[in-house]
């Protein structure tokens, strides 16, 4: 897909005026993936920003037909209406769009289980690392280190390796992405679209509003997150593990930039102990090894 | 129509199959397994056109089928007892959005302790959610209410969605007779499902989001106008199908009444033991005992206006409750209780947890309400009254 970002501006079907904060990810998110989705899909929006983002009813922000839901009920109604559509002779991709306390907590058991199904749906994890539309609390999905309302020392735990878990489904196809890479981001979303099966693709969502930086640096922590290697840009393709060619540069160590320099533009870190951050590069490194070894087919899932 | 020897989750499933249903989100819990084990048998062999999605909890079975009615389909399930419990988010979900689905409940006590036989208590905890819910007596109640709900929510007048309750066991395992009706009969009464409102990429809309207070209040409003308008719905739906398809049974009601116009003494039951308590009627009778017996068949819309109609020129009032509301009492008693203000009412529970009340229990309880007022608020068979219970309150 060639697409501008004029073109992603007039052609995104997301309207003007939407109740998001200053910058932000998940609305810049909306509108790619809404884009790059084009005509044939139906959303299925659970619990979060998202809910809120697309206004006061009847009135929506979203110029496309999306069914407001609870938090767990997601995959399973989405896998529902592909059955329906199924049934109707139509071709619809019915899409789950839900933060990462709706991916990692409260949602995975529904999530895994249409995964196992391999239902014909896309999955989107607009990964903002917290609860943010309740305050800023700790998910599943929160780094390391980050201080949230409910971990105000900063959080004890590594972040849960979602698309690893994801991958370990065997569905077609596993992705991720970030809002700091808009036409990586939309490329993905359009193969997703187009598999017959289950497919997930998990963006990273840098937020101001809980990250606590300035609203106009949202891509630029998006892209920063990705040069750190803090963030890998993978993809898994029936059955194989591409590296994206900007993460290329995470496969050798010495080619990474510092995980500092992500993280000192971040509120949520600061004052953080060095051992912490220590703690977290060795994470990120044994990442990186698995991905390497998935990449370079030494190991496999 | 034919006739068949069947349980009443067999009768259920071929309800649902007549019916033709196109999405079913399942998931197994007793005693309603033998429905979905039943419709996996029938498209498996190919009779029946359904795509089923078995889901990995009842939560997800809920909104599963919720998904698929949403999409333009009709959509089924069945659940019971913690299953019940544990979707209980979705059912309120989906009777806020005003979605046409139906589903089996086949009754059961919930845990803690387990327990896996009867009770209504789990189908009685779901009455403030906006369901319609209809509850069988018999296995060809069941299938009949099952093809009925169907009609009823699918009727712009109501759109709401329905539960119908089945003892579990009592009447989930039984094998009895039951009418089936044909294909080409059901087809007649129930044509092809079509909704106003349908979630298509052709049509931007979204549903089910954030709304001003005042907006939400008058959503919730309109679901209680619904269920009042219902009334009159089910009653037109139940005379058709009296007409169309079974001629044996009386739906031009919402509830039923047996030897209840010259009774002094009423009796009010709900669900198997409704049978039961006839032949105790019966017996009674014979001994010169003037008492009739009023069945709620639905608890949601509640007939309010039949019920003082039938039961207010009775001298007194015992309702039979399978349920409780801790507390307070049997959910049948206290619904009786603020609809007869002036009549002297009395609630008996009994049954919880499968444990068995049948005709002579019915018989000693009505006999001695009749005679003497004296009826204890609990009550257990005569076997079972020196049971003493083990709990921690023991343990010195
Ligand atoms: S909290 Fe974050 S995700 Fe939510 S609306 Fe604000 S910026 Fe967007």
């Amino acid at each position: 897909m060639s697409l501008g970002t004029r073109d992603i501006l007039n052609k995104g079907r997301l309207l003007s005026g939407t109740s998001a904060c200053p910058g932000c990810p998940e609305n810049i998110t909306m509108r790619l993936v809404s884009t790059a989705l084009g005509k044939d899909a139906v959303f299925i929006v659970v619990a979060g920003c998202s809910s809120i983002i697309q206004g006061i009813g009847p009135n929506s922000v979203y110029n496309y037909p999306v069914l407001n839901i609870a938090f767990a009920a997601g995959p399973s109604a989405a896998s529902g209406m592909a059955r329906a559509f199924k049934m109707r002779g139509k071709k619809v991709k019915p899409v789950v769009w839900a933060g990462d306390g709706g991916t990692a907590d409260i949602g995975f058991a529904s999530l895994s289980g249409a995964a196992e199904r391999n239902e014909n749906i896309l999955y989107i994890c607009v990964d903002n690392e917290a609860y943010m539309n309740t305050g800023g609390h700790r998910s599943g999905s929160t780094p390391l280190g980050a201080k949230t309302p409910t971990t105000p020392a900063g959080k004890k735990e590594n972040k849960k390796d979602l698309p690893l878990i994801m991958i370990a489904h065997h569905v077609p196809y596993v992705a991720t992405a970030s809002v700091g890479y808009p036409h990586d981001l939309m490329n993905k979303i359009a193969k997703a679209k187009d598999k017959d099966g289950f497919s997930y693709v998990q963006v990273l969502c840098p937020d101001p509003y809980g990250w606590l930086f300035d609203p106009s640096k949202t891509a630029e922590l998006g892209k920063l997150a990705v040069q750190t290697c803090y963030w890998p840009l993978i993809e898994y393709n029936e059955g194989k593990l591409e590296i994206s060619p900007e993460s290329l540069h995470c496969l050798d160590i010495r080619t990474r930039k510092p995980v500092k320099e992500f993280l000192k533009m971040q509120g949520r870190y600061r004052n953080v102990p060095d051992e912490t951050v220590k703690e977290l590069e060795d994470y990120i490194d044994k990442m990186w090894i698995r991905f390497k070894e998935l990449y370079e087919g030494k190991i496999s899932i | 129509m034919m006739s068949k020897v069947i349980t009443g989750n067999e009768a259920v499933a071929l309800g649902v199959k007549l019916s033709r249903v196109k999405v079913t989100g399942i998931y197994p819990i007793t005693p309603q397994t033998y429905i979905i084990e039943e419709l996996s048998e029938m498209k498996a062999k190919g009779e029946l056109e359904a795509e089923i999605v078995r889901v990995e909890s009842e939560h997800s079975a809920m909104a599963a089928t919720f998904g698929a009615a949403v999409s333009g389909v009709r959509a089924y399930t069945a659940t019971a007892s913690q299953g019940l419990l544990y979707m209980h988010e979705m059912i309120w979900w989906v009777a806020g959005s005003r979605m046409p689905i139906v589903m089996t409940v086949g009754t059961r006590a919930v845990g803690a302790p387990w327990n896996i036989w009867n009770e209504h208590t789990d189908f009685m905890t779901e009455r403030d959610s906006g369901w319609l819910m209809a509850f069988a007596s018999t296995p060809q109640e069941a299938m009949d209410l099952t093809i009925q709900a169907f009609k009823i929510t699918e009727d712009e007048r109501v759109f709401l969605p329905m539960m119908v309750g089945m003892d579990g066991f009592i009447l989930s395992h039984t094998k009895t007779r039951v009418y089936v009706p044909s294909q080409e009969e059901v087809d007649e009464f129930l044509p092809l499902r079509k909704q106003p409102y349908v979630l298509d990429p052709e049509d931007p809309v979204s549903m089910g989001n954030l709304f001003q207070p005042i907006d939400y209040m008058k959503f919730r409003e309109s679901i209680h106008l619904a269920q009042i308008n219902s009334k009159r719905v089910i009653e037109e739906i139940g005379k058709e199908y009296e007409k169309k398809i079974n001629v044996l049974g009386n739906y031009s009601s919402l509830n039923e009444s047996y030897k209840l116009d010259d009774a002094d003494y009423a009796i009010v039951t709900m669900g198997a033991w409704s049978l039961d308590a006839m032949q105790a009627i019966d017996e009674l009778r014979n001994e010169g005992l003037k008492v009739g017996l009023y069945r709620i068949r639905y608890v949601r819309p509640w007939d309010e206006e039949d019920i003082r109609k039938k039961l207010s020129n009775k001298d007194k009032v015992l309702v039979f409750d399978r349920s409780i509301s801790f507390g307070r009492g049997g959910h049948l008693y206290l619904e009786l209780k603020s609809t007869l203000p002036d009549i002297p009412i009395k609630g008996v529970i009994s049954g919880l947890g499968g444990v068995s009340v049948g005709k002579d229990e019915m018989k000693f309880l009505i006999k001695k309400f009749a005679e003497s007022n004296q009826v204890n608020e609990w009550f257990y068979p005569s076997e079972v009254e020196k049971v003493e219970l083990r709990d921690p309150r023991h343990i010195k």
